[in-house]
């Protein structure tokens, strides 16, 4: 009786039957994200009080922090279907880990902006070759080093297995980068907010930080969606499913 | 039942080795190239930062640690491409032998070609920008530590570009993140010893990160290797 879970994620993994799936959730994930961005947005720059010492520049942490958080995420996720692809040759994997990459490297890009220009004010420099930014970075030259490798091969399925072992490679810096503020004795501030125990951030900050994050979430989930579904298309384009898409667009 | 025409493993590695190191001897100009190099970007920068010799003093044991990866990373590139382009990479991989054994004595070969002469001439480029010459052998031991660790780490690389026409760029992009843990730990220690303060710590941590390597990036070549020609 139970193992209709294993059976449905096999099914999932077939590129028509993910097709249909993911296109069926991308506009829920897309209104998610949206709606949850515009509260978080709201709570985070109207309704949550100044800061007693930072004023009000510590706003852009609402953007900083969740993009941070996705940057690492998404290099985990990125990392798991690598390995999936790699093991068991699953193509659905491939496009996952590959599509995965653009989304991860701008939400790194971001938290390395937005970070710089938090710094410009509270540190009163843009940069400082502090242990957790200069993992951030290694982390976005990683993302940029797996995208490159992907697009020169001429070959999409070799070349998504190549660049997967090199994000493989590169899972070393993800803990790095998570533990770099406890390990060393950096500038950047530690962690506030815990799963486990009681966080040492006010909670009028904390719920706009966490739809945030709920929103990033579903804003990858729909990203990544779309460019699954347009990378399989181009992947699978003698197939007859997407023949029999392509006939019903004409039709249309 | 054993065969007894068949080389056994020592013989196999040996005769790799030999026949790496011939093919590098047989092409000596290729092997002066990264030690041109290195000699021309340390020359620079007497000419970019102004010859004074306190500045100078202060960037040396960094400038000459930067010059010889970069080195390194030009001669890199040719790792495997004349096997790839003769075929003789294939006949590798589809040789009796473990296919991470060959490859280690490939990168073995490549470490002697390239990174000995370089650390051979490394006092020449530290007395160029006045590093002190008490911390000369620190450099030196730091060099024999992180250029086998760069190779190591750069045959990994270069097996997974092993599939692509134009390489280049794409392996400083690729190699560059992966060696920001041994230039710190090697500056590390080089900026300790300059300091006159104990630098085994960085020194031990190169050793360990070495150790690591030489187990693992064999293996991690060959995979690399046998996903990026598959096909």
């Amino acid at each position: 009786m139970a193992n209709w879970i294993p059976l449905w994620l096999h099914k999932l993994s077939s590129p028509p039957v993910f097709y249909r799936f993911a296109g069926t959730l991308r506009p829920w994930a897309i209104a998610l994200a949206l709606v949850l961005g515009i509260v978080a947005m709201y709570g985070g720059l109207v309704l949550a009080p100044p800061d007693y010492q930072q004023g009000n520049d510590y706003r852009i942490i609402f953007i900083h922090v969740p993009s941070a958080w996705m940057s690492l995420f998404i290099y985990a996720v990125m990392g798991i279907a690598a390995f999936i692809a790699l093991v068991w040759r699953i193509k659905l994997a491939e496009v996952v880990a590959m599509a995965s990459a653009p989304i991860g490297a701008a939400f790194t890009f971001i938290t390395l902006v937005t970070g710089s220009l938090w710094g410009a004010r509270m540190w009163g420099t843009w940069w400082t070759w502090d242990a957790r930014l200069t993992s951030e970075l290694v982390l976005l030259f990683l993302y940029l080093g797996v995208i490159a490798l992907y697009h020169s091969f001429e070959d999409r399925r070799q070349g998504a297995r190549t660049a997967g072992f090199l994000a493989l490679i590169g899972v070393v810096n993800v803990p790095i980068v998570h533990f770099s503020v406890n390990w060393w004795n950096t500038l950047h501030q530690g962690s506030t907010i815990r799963l486990l125990g009681p966080s040492t951030i006010a909670s009028s900050m904390l719920w706009p930080l966490l739809t945030m994050m709920a929103a990033t979430k579903f804003y990858y989930f729909a990203s990544l969606f779309g460019r699954v579904r347009a990378d399989l298309l181009a992947l699978e384009s003698g197939k007859d499913w997407v023949r029999q898409i392509a006939e019903n667009e004409v039709r249309r | 039942m054993t065969d007894t025409r068949r080389p056994g493993l020592g013989h196999a590695c040996m005769a790799v080795l030999r026949r790496d190191l011939t093919l590098a001897w047989r092409q000596r100009g290729d092997m002066v190239l990264p030690v041109l190099y290195a000699l021309i970007v340390t020359s620079l920068f007497p000419f970019a930062l102004g010859p004074e010799e306190a500045l100078l003093r202060r960037i040396a044991a960094g400038a000459v640690l930067v010059t010889v990866l970069l080195a390194m990373l030009l001669a890199l590139d040719a790792m495997f491409r004349s096997d790839i382009e003769d075929g003789s990479l294939e006949q590798l991989m589809l040789a009796p032998q473990p296919l991470a054994l060959m490859l280690g004595m490939k990168i073995l070969a490549h470490w002697l070609a390239t990174a000995v002469p370089l650390i051979v001439i490394a006092p020449l480029l530290a007395g160029m920008l006045h590093l002190p010459p008490p911390v000369i052998p620190v450099l030196l031991l730091a060099l024999l530590l992180a250029t086998p660790l760069l190779s190591l780490l750069g045959g990994v690389l270069v097996a997974l570009t092993a599939g692509t026409r134009r390489s280049g760029m794409l392996l400083a992009l690729m190699l560059l993140p992966l060696c920001v843990p041994v230039v710190i730990f090697a500056a590390g220690a080089l900026a300790a010893a300059q300091e006159g303060l104990p630098w085994i710590a960085p020194i031990a941590w190169l050793g360990a990160a070495l150790v690591l390597a030489v187990v693992l990036a064999p293996l991690a070549c060959a995979a690399a290797l046998r996903i990026a020609l598959d096909s």
